[in-house]
C-alpha cells in the first residue's frame, strides 16, 4: 500500500512541478517578447465603450464602484455606462438613480441572475467594445486605456485585465490577495499560450458583435464569465491579457463568505468542464486541449488527495502519540540530532514546489504592478491554501456529481 | 509594466519538451541527494559500530589482563549499552526511510545484533565476576507486520532505559537471518509468540507495560538509586 501511495504522490508531484516548470519557461520565453504599449502615446481612434453595472442589493457598494468609472481615463462620450438592477429589495434603485445626471443609464428587471442583466444592456448599447464591472469592484484610472487599444488587433475578441484584492485586512483576505496575485501570472501564461478560459467578471472586456453572434451570455451554472469563455475558444475567438491593468475587488473576509463563493465558482468549473469536455485532449484547442484544461482538473483531484493525505498522517501521528504517552507515561521530546533531519526526495521536491510558487508569485506581482515583492499574505498562502481549499472543493465536487446547483447568495 | 499578450494556441512541443527535462532533472537531483544523505547516515552508523566493536574487543582484553582486582575499573568503563540504544534507534528510523539500500541495512543490523550478543556475554562475565546486581532484558520482535503490539512494547523499553540508564536491554528482531541470535533464541527457547521478553534469562510473552516489569523486576528501585549514585561519580 505505501508503494502505490508514494508511487501516486510522486505522480502528482511530478504533474504539479512540471505545470509550474512549464509556465515559467514560457513566461521566460514570452518575457524577451513583450512589447509595451503607452498608454499616453495611444494615438488611434478610440471605440466607444459600454461598462454594464449589474447590481443585485448593492446600495453600500455601488456608489465607489461608479466613481471609479467616473474618475476613468477615457473621454466621457465615448463611454456608455449601464446600471442594471438585477431585481433589487434595498436602496439600490434609489442609489442608482442619483447617477442618471451624470449620463448614465439606468435599467430595472426583475431579478434572473447576472447574464440575464448583461444581455439586457448588450441588446441597448450600440458600443463596439462591452464589459462588466461588479458592484463589488473598481477600477484604476489608467485601466480602460490599456485594454482598449489591444482591440486594434481584429483577431483579439476579448481582454482580461489583472485582477486585486481591494484593501486586504483580514488574515483570509491577505491569502487571497497571494493568490489573485498567483491568478495575474497564471492568467497571463494562459494568454500567452491561447488558452484562456475565464474571463473574470470583473472589467473584462468583450468585442459586443463577437458576444452577439455567439449568443451573449449565458446562465453558465452561475459561473457566466467561464461558460463564455470556452464558448469563445470553442469558436476560435482569441482571448488576450493586460496584467497591468488593475481592478480592485472586494472579496469574503470570513470562512464561511468564502467557502459559499468558492463552492460557487468550483461548481460552475465543474459543471462547465462536463460540458465542454470535447475540447479535453483535443488537438484541435492546442495548448488549451491538451494542456491547461486537462491540468486545471487533475489540479482539483490533487488538492483532495493531498488534503486527505496529510489528514490521515496527521491523526495517525496524534493518535500514535497519544497511544505512547499512555502506555509508556513519557511525552515525546524531540531530537535535534541532525541524523533525524528528514532528507527524503518527498520533502526536498516539495520544497522545490513551493519555491517555484513562490517565484510565480513574484513574477505576478511584478506582472500587475511592476514591484517584485510578493504580498505580505505570501507565507500564510503558502502554508495555509491547501488547507481550505479542498474544503469548497469536495463540497463542489459532491454537487456537481448530484446536480445541486449553487446559488449566487 | 503593460505586457496585453495574446498567443497562438498552437501547441508548444518545444516548451514541454524543455519542461519535462527541468522538473525530471529537479526529480534526479532529489532522488540523488536524499541517497546520498542516506548513505551519510549509514556510513555513519558503520563507523559507530566499528567503534563499539573495538571498545567491545578493548573491553574483552581490558577484562582478561585485569581479571582480579579491576572490578571497579570494569563496570565504570562499561558505557556500552548506552550506545548500542541510540544505535537501535538509529537503525529503526532507517527502516522507515524509503530509499535506503536494504541489504546494506540488513548487514548493519546482522552487525549490530552481533555487537548486542558479545556485549551481552561480556557484561554477564563481569556481572558474575565482580558480583554485580545487573539486569538483563532480551527484547525479541518482528517488523513483518505479524506482532502489533511490538511498536508499542519498543517505546515501553525505551521508556524503561531513560527510567533505569543502568538496565541492560538487548533488542533482536526475532526473523534476522543470522546464527549467532538463532543459537541465542534456542539457548532461551523463545516461541514465535511476539512481543517476546527474556527477564533474567526467564521468558515473558506478549505486551508488558512499565509497571508490569517493575513488578516482575522489584530490584528496579534500588538499581535507580544505584545509578543516580553512578550518575555523580562519573560527573566527577
Amino acid at each position: 500500500m505505501s508503494g502505490i501511495g508514494d508511487g501516486v504522490v510522486y505522480t502528482l508531484l511530478f504533474i504539479s512541478l512540471y505545470f509550474e516548470v512549464f509556465l515559467l519557461v514560457t513566461f521566460l520565453e514570452k518575457r524577451g517578447e513583450r512589447r509595451t504599449l503607452s498608454t499616453v502615446k495611444y494615438a488611434g481612434t478610440l471605440p466607444r465603450v459600454c461598462i454594464v453595472v449589474p447590481c443585485f442589493n448593492e446600495e453600500k457598494t455601488l456608489a465607489h464602484t461608479m466613481q471609479s468609472i467616473f474618475a476613468l481615463r477615457y473621454p466621457r462620450e465615448m463611454l456608455d455606462t449601464i446600471i442594471i438592477d438585477d431585481g433589487s429589495t434595498d436602496g439600490t434603485p434609489a442609489v442608482a438613480k442619483t447617477f442618471e445626471n451624470s449620463g448614465v443609464r439606468v435599467f430595472h428587471k426583475e431579478n434572473g441572475g447576472k447574464h440575464t442583466a448583461l444581455n439586457l444592456a448588450l441588446q441597448n448599447t450600440d458600443a463596439e467594445i462591452i464589459g462588466c464591472l461588479d458592484a463589488d469592484s473598481s477600477v484604476s484610472e489608467d485601466a480602460l486605456m490599456r485594454v482598449v487599444p489591444i482591440f486594434e488587433n481584429r483577431d483579439i475578441s476579448a481582454v482580461t485585465p489583472g485582477v486585486h484584492v481591494r484593501k486586504p485586512k483580514t488574515a483570509l483576505q491577505h491569502i487571497q490577495n497571494a493568490e489573485y496575485t498567483l491568478s495575474v501570472f497564471n492568467r497571463f501564461m494562459f494568454a500567452a499560450l491561447g488558452s484562456v478560459f475565464i474571463t473574470p467578471g470583473a472589467f473584462s472586456m468583450y468585442r459586443a458583435k463577437t458576444v452577439r453572434d455567439l449568443g451573449g451570455w449565458r446562465h453558465g451554472h452561475s459561473t457566466e464569465d467561464m461558460e463564455l469563455a470556452l464558448r469563445m475558444q470553442e469558436n476560435g475567438h482569441k482571448i488576450a491579457n493586460a496584467p497591468a491593468a488593475s481592478v480592485y475587488t472586494a472579496t469574503p473576509g470570513t470562512l464561511p463568505g468564502l467557502f459559499h463563493q468558492r463552492v460557487r465558482w468550483t461548481y460552475g468549473f465543474l459543471r462547465n468542464f462536463i460540458d465542454y469536455k470535447f475540447m479535453f485532449g483535443n488537438r484541435a484547442y492546442g495548448n488549451l486541449g491538451l494542456f491547461i484544461l486537462p491540468t486545471a482538473l487533475i489540479s482539483i483531484g490533487v488538492g483532495i488527495y493531498f488534503f486527505l493525505r496529510v489528514l490521515w498522517y496527521g491523526i495517525k501521528n496524534i493518535y500514535d502519540t497519544l497511544e505512547r504517552i499512555q502506555i509508556t507515561g513519557i511525552m515525546p521530546h524531540f531530537s535535534f540530532d541532525l541524523f533525524y533531519f528528514n532528507t527524503s526526495a518527498l520533502l526536498i521536491i516539495s520544497i522545490v514546489t513551493i519555491a517555484l510558487i513562490l517565484v510565480l508569485i513574484s513574477a505576478g506581482s511584478w506582472l500587475g504592478t511592476g514591484r517584485r515583492m510578493p504580498p505580505a499574505g505570501t507565507p500564510l498562502f503558502i502554508l495555509l491554501y491547501g488547507f481550505l481549499v479542498p474544503l469548497w472543493i469536495s463540497t463542489a465536487v459532491f454537487r456537481a456529481v448530484f446536480k445541486t446547483g449553487v446559488r449566487w447568495r | 509594466m503593460d505586457n496585453p499578450i495574446v498567443g497562438t494556441r498552437a501547441t508548444q512541443w518545444k516548451n514541454y519538451a524543455i519542461a519535462f527535462v527541468i522538473t525530471a532533472a529537479i526529480f534526479a537531483t532529489a532522488l540523488y541527494a536524499s541517497n546520498y544523505f542516506n548513505n551519510r547516515r549509514i556510513a555513519e552508523i558503520r563507523t559507530t559500530q566499528d567503534n563499539i566493536s573495538i571498545d567491545i574487543l578493548s573491553l574483552e582484553t581490558q577484562f582478561e589482563l585485569l581479571a582480579e582486582h579491576s572490578c571497579k575499573d570494569i563496570s565504570e568503563n562499561s558505557v556500552l549499552s548506552k550506545e548500542l540504544r541510540p544505535l537501535a534507534d538509529r537503525l529503526s528510523y532507517l527502516e522507515n526511510q524509503s530509499s535506503v539500500d536494504e541489504e546494506e541495512l540488513l548487514r548493519l543490523k546482522r552487525y549490530y545484533s552481533l555487537l548486542q550478543i558479545k556485549d551481552l556475554l561480556l557484561m554477564k562475565k563481569v556481572a558474575t565476576k565482580c558480583k554485580l546486581k545487573s539486569v538483563f532484558i532480551l527484547y525479541f520482535y518482528s517488523n513483518k507486520g505479524d506482532c502489533k503490539d511490538c511498536e508499542n512494547q519498543g517505546y515501553v523499553l525505551t521508556a524503561l532505559s531513560e527510567k533505569y540508564p543502568q538496565l541492560r536491554i538487548y533488542s533482536f528482531d526475532y526473523n534476522l537471518d543470522l546464527s549467532a541470535l538463532q543459537t541465542l533464541l534456542s539457548i532461551n527457547d523463545v516461541e514465535n509468540t511476539l512481543p517476546a521478553l527474556s527477564i533474567n534469562d526467564k521468558m515473558y510473552y506478549g505486551f508488558k507495560d512499565v509497571a508490569d516489569i517493575e513488578k516482575i523486576l522489584p530490584q528496579l528501585a534500588a538499581l535507580d538509586k544505584t545509578a543516580t549514585s553512578t550518575a555523580k561519580k562519573s560527573v566527577r
